[in-house]
């Protein structure tokens, strides 16, 4: 099973449309959302997203950013709500902190925004070959390849790290240390855990960079990909789409 | 020590362990062998307590993983993983074997006493980095921070590969010495059956998540159907024993069937003499 | 023949570093050999393949003297990309080899980076993949492969290019038995039938004798010895001394003629080390 970011191989419409067609549909969604001042096109981006995800077959990736990308909103939200002033209190709290209707709208809007932002671009990421995306760059855009390689390189190293962390956590709980501690063992937790990570993370990107030199990086020329991105005429939909998109979100 | 009862591990509907029973007693050397992607660094996870089994129970001295946290296990069972970077950080490996004594509730001037015991068989400067030393230097770190914790039990995933001869039989060597001498029960990962068969009396074959084979090392070389199955190869004196017709034990190292050869062409030209 | 690496008295010390990595290495070795290469830690075997493929001294950087010449080319006057025409390397750390996600995109890789004729490229990443047998693997990522498919996905990698010398650093370290068997099968189906030169840095001593031709045995830097796999084989505790060891069919056979018993070369395989003990019994 490839991870939340990777590719998920397919064969839906979107899996063949033009890499910069996803990359444009996947950004206007998460500009359209902090664009837009109306929580109602909000939700129907976020909606968009999650019904779209799941047509995509991929129900998965959806269910996983929802839970970490969703968590991490709720704790925003937890967090800024006390702290809005403005508006009808509903709710007196202690220490001049209050909870009000339009706090309640703010808050609940920046986490359904940034919730919005994650999922279209991790379900770009699962349609969309990163060589692809590395390629459309280059070429349609003009970005130099390096850059280009460098991006998508950060992009790929993601799930990376984080199994190399998951890693490093499982061989050091075997060693007997405890995550769970108090603060003070939390602290002495920093060096086991990130000297080995920032060791094998160095040696890792080293020997990637070492890996890429000897099989001809530095030879690539801006028309060295092999594949071709035409747009075709089934692009249009997706293009009328991101039109769509934000011409309701700039006027919502 | 370790007993395993029908132990199943599956991630998302697919079986990565299927049915493993199994007991080791205190003080055993166990290999366990099988071809890659069998499931062997899985089911010492498992035994680790670094994931819990689907189905059935293992149960380390009598008491269940399900239930217990791995830094507690961690006071019994010691894991050297493969790769010895994931697990070394200290600036010196001094600092390195004395990390978490105190979280174990050893005493300062025991702790110390077990350092320094621990540093005298590693015969390493304790004032170097670790990070500084050689590959097969850093495993033997590794092991011997695991030691100064007191393990009744180690688990080695591998614990040779990467390393040269040298540096593979000071390792092998300094386990050995641990199970002869401590007591410490050893289960380890290896697709090297010459290893397999110098070192562990006992040996394991994983196949497809199964194991296939439980039993004495000798013997189990001799079932090179078996060993195929697990993508193994025989060690080699006794492959070439067995086809020489020799039978199980007679003669398993170049020393033994070199005698036996002298014998038979002694026996041989004896017999001709009396005709 | 007219040796395609030429390495004449190299001595190499890496930038910061006191001693010689590389001590006066000469090396001559011609189109369509395979090459063993063993040693204990730190002999300078990697930095050896390093100076193949030119990443010494053009990336890992130090002082080099002497003269390499690989395939014509003097390997510290061109580019390591000019050189990764001629030299494909495979290393150990088999996870960092990669540099994209998919099986098929890594093949495509280097294949775009050199340019190789649009019309050319679909047959040559087939042939890559259908010569590791892995066509069924082409639109897998690669982070779903078991360390074996990967391991030939990065030799897939390196052969794509079709190099005339291909360098393995510890490449088969992760594999089981019967994977690296089918590595050292198919390297010697491409010195075979491509003319290909292989280098083999490897531990496993077993391996090394039944399919190299040719060994070099290395120490503080130095090539100590350089022979005919039998010929190194012939001095079992000399390689000993050095932390290399032998397989124990060899050791049979010193056994053997230390009892008088055996006067051959000693065997490199099972089948030779049976006929060697049959011989004697007869």
């Amino acid at each position: 099973m490839p991870g939340i970011l990777e590719y998920q191989s397919g064969d839906t419409f979107l899996h063949r449309a033009h890499p910069l067609v996803k990359l444009l549909l996947a950004a206007v969604i998460c500009v359209g959302g902090f664009l837009t001042q109306s929580l109602w096109v909000n939700l129907a981006l976020l909606a968009l997203s999650i019904v779209g995800g799941f047509a995509l077959g991929m129900g998965r990736k959806v269910k996983a950013s929802l839970k970490g990308a969703g968590s991490l909103c709720l704790f925003l939200f937890v967090v800024q709500l006390p702290f809005v002033r403005m508006g009808r209190t509903l709710l007196p709290l202690p220490f001049g902190l209050r909870i009000t209707d339009l706090g309640l709208r703010y808050c609940a809007q920046l986490g359904m925004r940034l919730l919005g932002a994650t999922l279209p671009l991790v379900l770009m990421l699962g349609v969309t070959r990163l060589s692809d995306l590395t390629n459309t760059l280059v070429a349609q855009l003009g970005i130099p390849y390096r850059y280009a390689f460098v991006i998508t390189t950060a992009i790929r190293f993601i799930p990376v790290l984080f199994v190399e962390m998951r890693d490093v956590i499982e061989a050091q709980t075997a060693r007997g240390v405890e995550l769970d501690g108090s603060f003070k063992q939390k602290i002495r937790l920093i060096p086991p855990l990130c000297v080995p990570l920032l060791v094998s993370c160095v040696q890792r990107m080293e020997n990637n960079a070492l890996a890429a030199e000897l099989r001809g990086f530095y030879l690539r020329k801006r028309g060295s990909g092999y594949r071709r991105y035409p747009l075709s005429a089934a692009d249009a939909p997706a293009l009328a789409a991101c039109a769509l998109i934000l011409i309701i979100a700039i006027i919502t | 020590m370790i007993l395993l009862e029908n132990v199943s591990y599956a991630i998302e509907s697919r079986e990565l362990i299927s049915g493993a029973s199994l007991r080791i007693g205190q003080g055993e050397f166990a290999a366990l062998a099988g071809e890659n992607g069998a499931g062997k660094s899985t089911l010492l996870k498992l035994i680790m307590g670094l994931i819990k089994p689907t189905r059935g129970d293992i149960l380390i001295q009598g008491a269940s993983t399900r239930d217990r946290k791995v830094s507690a296990l961690a006071r019994t069972v010691g894991y050297l993983f493969q790769n010895p970077d994931r697990q070394l950080f200290g600036a010196t490996i001094r600092q390195e074997l004395s990390f978490g004594l105190d979280f174990l509730g050893v005493s300062k001037s025991d702790a110390e006493s077990r350092v320094e015991e621990t540093l005298g068989w590693l015969k390493l400067d304790p004032d170097r980095a670790p990070l500084s030393l050689s590959r097969g230097e850093r495993q033997r770190v590794a092991l011997a921070s695991l030691f100064v914790r007191r393990p009744s039990l180690l688990l080695l995933d591998e614990p040779t590969t990467g390393l040269d001869y040298r540096e593979c039989m000071q390792m092998m060597n300094t386990v050995a010495r641990l199970n002869r001498e401590d007591g410490v029960t050893v289960l380890m990962i290896t697709h090297d059956m010459e290893i397999a068969l110098d070192f562990a009396p006992r040996m394991l074959t994983l196949s497809g998540g199964r194991i296939i084979a439980d039993g004495s090392t000798r013997e189990l070389m001799r079932d090179e159907a078996m060993l195929k199955r697990a993508s193994l190869i025989p060690a080699q004196m006794v492959a070439l024993a067995r086809r020489l017709g020799l039978a199980p034990g007679e003669a398993d190292d170049a020393d033994s069937l070199a005698e036996w050869v002298a014998s038979s062409v002694k026996g041989g030209a004896q017999r001709a003499g009396h005709t | 023949m007219e040796p395609i690496i030429l390495l004449e008295d190299v001595s190499f010390s890496y930038e910061g570093a006191s001693g010689r990595a590389l001590d006066g290495v000469r090396l001559s070795i011609t189109p369509g050999e395979f090459v063993g290469v063993i040693g204990p830690a730190g002999a300078g075997k990697t930095t050896l393949a390093h100076a193949l493929s030119g990443v010494t001294p053009h990336v890992r950087r130090g002082d080099f003297y002497g003269a390499a010449r690989v395939a014509g080319l003097d390997t510290v006057s061109s580019s390591v990309a000019e050189l990764s025409k001629t030299v494909g390397c495979v290393f150990q750390d088999i996870e960092s080899q990669f540099v994209t996600t998919m099986v098929e995109d890594e093949i495509l890789f280097a294949l775009e980076n050199f340019s190789v004729p649009r019309d050319e490229i679909p047959s040559r990443v087939d042939r890559a993949l259908n010569d590791l047998d892995i066509a069924d693997l082409r639109l897998r990522s690669i982070s779903t492969l078991s360390g074996g498919q990967k391991q030939k996905v990065a030799l897939a990698a390196a052969l794509a290019l079709a190099p005339s010398v291909l360098v393995l650093d510890e490449a088969t370290g992760e594999l089981d038995p019967a994977s690296s068997v089918q590595v050292f099968e198919l390297l010697t189906q491409l010195q075979r039938e491509r003319g290909a030169t292989i280098i083999v840095i490897e531990q496993k001593i077993m391996l090394l004798c039944a399919y190299a031709e040719r060994l070099l045995v290395m120490d503080q830097g130095r090539v100590v010895i350089d022979g005919s796999v039998r010929r190194a084989l012939e001095q079992p505790d000399r390689l000993l001394a050095l932390g290399v060891n032998c397989p124990r069919v060899t050791t049979l056979a010193a056994r053997l003629r230390e009892k008088g018993l055996y006067h051959g070369a000693p065997p490199v395989s099972l089948d030779e080390a049976e006929a060697m003990v049959r011989e004697a019994l007869a």
